[in-house]
């Protein structure tokens, strides 16, 4: 009795003790926050910061709509379309769906955040990989929105479209060959919901949930990447390799990366570096819907991280080979 | 309350959308103008989604997934990096970032600051004709298209006339200054610069919007570097609020 007498009191002060003790604490922070807060916060709030938080928002903005619509498709099939439709629709060999794929991405209209999920749910209800990923790749960059900004961007060369639209279904197929060649399926977490064998409406609200959250964070990562790379990578440094065509082909390429331009306005971009050769600004086309920060993130959230860097780096190496070669040949 | 995270994130990140479209014009900061029916659909389903998830979380006895409420009943999670918590894949916490940032402090539009930043780029296009000058004296013309005409109108359409430009004010080197424009197309991640060198008028600080009021003075050969930055001798200079659409669509 006595001793839990004593155990109650030890206790009581010792609650007391910390009352005391984490209330002043609290309260010295409050006071330094409240007193140093603003000065501080007006001091880090500099125009490169303001800058930053504008292009981060306004990518992630951006982004919202097309990642619904791809978390629309994609929990839509994954909710409503059964398995053999799609078995149905593809030939049976790998080799000849990735074509076949690739081509059907024209019917997505948006942008590559709308992509990644449709993508997975492909997957998901059994198509085979290497069709998914051409699908994944032509879609953003072969679709009529896309091919008809680009023909805005560049009013009478008809030839920069099809440029466009061949060295990227060339780029897509290229890497569905190259995955049914030497892809391996550990490489690839084929996304599971966890909930595979429900259909039906409930389904499609849960898909749609989960979709949109996951993707969502990680557009929200790709887009502060893509905001750093634009405030700390002034464009006037480009000027430095307009002149030889090999160094502004690869160059243009990795710009492309690092700025995360949506698909649907990456033409009206290329057409304002107006000092680099043709070829280096189809590069930038063909690489920018298929390779950069935002998309990376996105596809390692949802394929795994050792898929998402072999693939982005061997998509790179082949679109910029790819829009060489068609760059050569037509431009 | 974890149970609700998932639900949460789609509700606040659904308002920050609507907040910005429906509610102000906030959204021009960021995005083009052609985008708010999309925006205001996605908030509207995010917010909507939101609440369904809300109230299915909340009632009793759903069927199957008494504790799991979001459709991730205990199934073995067996890929590395994709970490799911009770309210839905965790990495979904980063979207508080933006739309506490759009809800409580809309981030500014961009300034001089990016438009400083980067050279200012010249539409590529060829020299030609244009389309006739609306009439009007003087005539409102957007910076994008003052200098494509000063640079690349064969016809110089712009020659005799009086025009008035708006735009916010950046400095150059040696006392020039310049009324100059964001030309975005998309989202502001593609921002480009179209700058106008303001003469004959003292300069007002930087970032300041104005509204300048001048005929254009020819430099340079058609279509060459020289051309540019195209030159405005400018008779008034006024002082305005920044427009609705800090941007010109290129």
């Amino acid at each position: 009795m006595r001793r839990t007498v004593a155990d109650g009191l030890r206790s009581t002060v010792r609650a007391l003790v910390y009352a005391v003790l984490g209330g002043t604490a609290l309260l010295a922070v409050a006071t330094v926050v409240a007193v140093l807060g603003p000065v501080l916060a007006l001091d880090l709030y500099t125009p490169a910061v303001a800058a930053w938080w504008t292009v981060f928002t306004a990518v992630a903005v951006q982004g919202v709509p097309f990642l619904l619509l791809g978390t629309v498709v994609s929990a839509a099939i994954g909710a409503f379309v059964p398995e053999r439709v799609l078995r149905r629709l593809l030939p049976r060999s790998p080799a000849l769906a990735v074509p076949v794929a690739g081509v059907a991405g024209a019917v997505l209209p948006g942008c590559e955040c709308a992509s990644v999920p449709v993508a997975g749910s492909l997957m998901r209800r059994g198509v085979a990989p290497a069709a998914a990923l051409a699908f994944l790749l032509s879609a953003p960059a072969i679709n009529p929105v896309v091919l008809v900004a680009t023909s805005l961007a560049f009013p009478g060369r008809p030839e920069m479209v099809l440029a466009r639209l061949l060295a990227s279904l060339g780029t897509a197929v290229v890497m569905g060959w190259l995955w049914v060649r030497f892809g391996r399926e550990k490489w690839l977490r084929i996304p599971g919901r966890d909930t595979p064998h429900t259909t039906g409406v409930r389904a499609f609200a849960d898909g749609l949930q989960h979709d949109f959250l996951h993707a969502g964070g990680f557009l929200v990562l790709g887009a502060a990447a893509a905001a750093t790379f634009n405030i700390a990578v002034p464009r006037s440094v480009l000027d430095v390799f307009t002149g030889s065509p090999w160094l502004a082909v690869p160059l243009l390429a990795l710009l492309a990366v690092v700025l995360c331009v949506c698909s649907e306005a990456d033409a009206f971009v290329a057409a304002s570096l107006s000092a680099f050769p043709a070829t280096a600004r189809l590069a930038f086309m063909v690489v920018g819907p298929m390779v950069d920060l935002k998309l990376l993130a996105l596809q390692a959230g949802t394929f795994g991280r050792a898929f998402a860097v072999r693939f982005a780096s061997a998509t790179w190496v082949v679109a910029v080979a790819s829009s060489a070669l068609v760059g050569w040949w037509l431009l | 309350m974890r149970r609700y995270g998932g639900a949460v994130l789609l509700l606040l990140t659904g308002a920050a959308v609507l907040r910005i479209t429906v509610f102000g014009e906030l959204y021009l900061r960021y995005v083009q103008a052609g985008l708010r029916p999309y925006l205001i659909v996605s908030g509207g389903a995010l917010v909507l989604l939101g609440l369904v998830s809300l109230a299915t979380t909340a009632l009793p006895g759903r069927r199957g997934r008494p504790d799991t409420p979001h459709g991730h009943p205990g199934a073995p999670d067996d890929h590395p990096g994709h970490h799911h918590g009770p309210a839905g894949p965790r990495v979904a916490r980063l979207l508080t970032l933006p739309a506490l940032a759009l809800l409580l402090f809309p981030p500014p539009a961009l300034g001089s600051y990016s438009a400083d930043r980067e050279a200012a780029q010249r539409a590529a296009q060829g020299v030609g004709t244009f389309p006739a000058l609306p009439a009007g004296d003087p005539v409102t013309l957007t910076v994008g298209a003052y200098s494509s005409r000063a640079i690349y109108d064969s016809a110089r359409s712009l020659k005799g006339r009086t025009v008035r430009l708006t735009g916010f004010v950046t400095h150059g080197d040696d006392g020039a200054w310049y009324v100059t424009r964001l030309l975005v197309t998309c989202c502001a991640a593609d921002a480009t610069t179209a700058k106008v060198e303001i003469r004959g008028v003292d300069a007002p600080p930087t970032d300041t919007w104005v509204t300048v009021t001048g005929t254009w003075r020819p430099k340079g050969t058609l279509g060459s570097d020289a051309a540019w930055p195209p030159l405005l001798a400018a008779t008034t200079v006024t002082r305005v609020r920044q427009p609705a659409d800090p941007y010109e669509k290129p």
